[in-house]
């Protein structure tokens, strides 16, 4: 069974956000809920002497922007139940606090595959995190996967 | 964490071992903001109702935790985790034990990059979260 989209999904960008300020605070407590404990993200004087030269979010940080209405609005979906089935991300620069972070989003690629499990169809968004300066600070391949 | 000179292919990273807690998948979702749709990662009966055997952790928490092994590993030297691919095989449950594991796979001269194998498993050693990462070495 061929997937049916319309073609002029892929690659169209749908949402740019507003710059969302990373705040130091909102850090520390994503920090506290993966048990992060390296310096370099928690400790503001040890950070000093890190490669970075202040405190940076960890790099893991840069998944948790989202695009406000994308995945309920603008996201394809295909069959009843989605699922987050994996991410592909590069890190190209630290996320700083008081970095102003804006998202950019687009369907990649829409396929099907068929599993163990019966037919899924993945659909995928790549987003660009920019911060203030246009700097580009990651590129993130969002894998949704959708079971009829 | 040992220079790029020093490491060597087949080398382990970890294993990080880590009790993930049903407040801790609470406080990740809460953190995050996540609205519409965070039920199954916050309350077991909404998850049920979506099928799943109770609260599951955000996929993004699982990546954070994998890349977590691997900045553990670098550590406050200069280097970088430049690229983290992860596929979710299974849902993970919290208030269990899981164990991060990583094997260096590939060590590149020309950019002083290692790439690393990673993977999540339960205390049953069935593999949850599979992926890869590249650790840039800068001088």
């Amino acid at each position: 069974m061929a997937v049916n989209y319309d073609p002029a999904l892929i690659n169209k960008v749908f949402e740019i956000t507003e710059p969302v300020e990373v705040k130091a605070e909102k850090i520390e407590r994503y920090c506290a809920a993966l048990g992060e404990t390296n310096p370099i993200y928690t400790d503001a004087e040890a950070a000093k002497k890190g490669p970075y030269g202040e405190i940076v979010a960890p790099p893991s940080f840069a998944v948790t922007f989202r695009n406000g209405r994308h995945f309920f609005e603008n996201v394809p979906r295909f069959g009843m139940r989605g699922f987050d089935a994996g991410k592909d991300v590069e890190f190209v620069a630290p996320i700083r606090p008081g970095d102003n972070v804006t998202l950019s989003s687009h369907v990649k690629e829409i396929y099907e595959k068929t599993g163990r499990t019966g037919t899924m169809v993945f659909v995928v968004i790549r987003s660009t995190l920019k911060n203030q300066n246009d700097q580009v600070l990651a590129h993130i391949d969002h894998r949704f996967m959708n079971r009829p | 964490m040992n220079s790029f000179e020093q490491i060597n292919i087949g080398d382990t990273l970890g294993p990080l071992e880590l009790f993930v807690s049903k407040d801790q998948c609470r406080a990740y979702a809460r953190t995050m903001g996540m609205g519409e749709g965070a039920g199954r990662f916050t309350d077991d009966e909404a998850a049920r109702k979506e099928g799943l055997p109770g609260m599951i952790i955000p996929g993004n928490m699982s990546l954070g935790l994998v890349s977590k092994l691997v900045t553990d590993w670098i550590g406050s030297s200069n280097a970088w985790l430049t690229r983290m691919s992860t596929t979710y095989r299974v849902p993970v449950q919290p208030d269990r034990t899981v164990t991060i594991h990583g094997f260096i796979t590939n060590k590149n001269p020309e950019d002083r990059t290692a790439e690393i194998d990673v993977w999540m498993e339960n205390e049953e050693s069935e593999r949850l979260v599979t992926g890869t990462a590249t650790v840039e070495f800068r001088k």
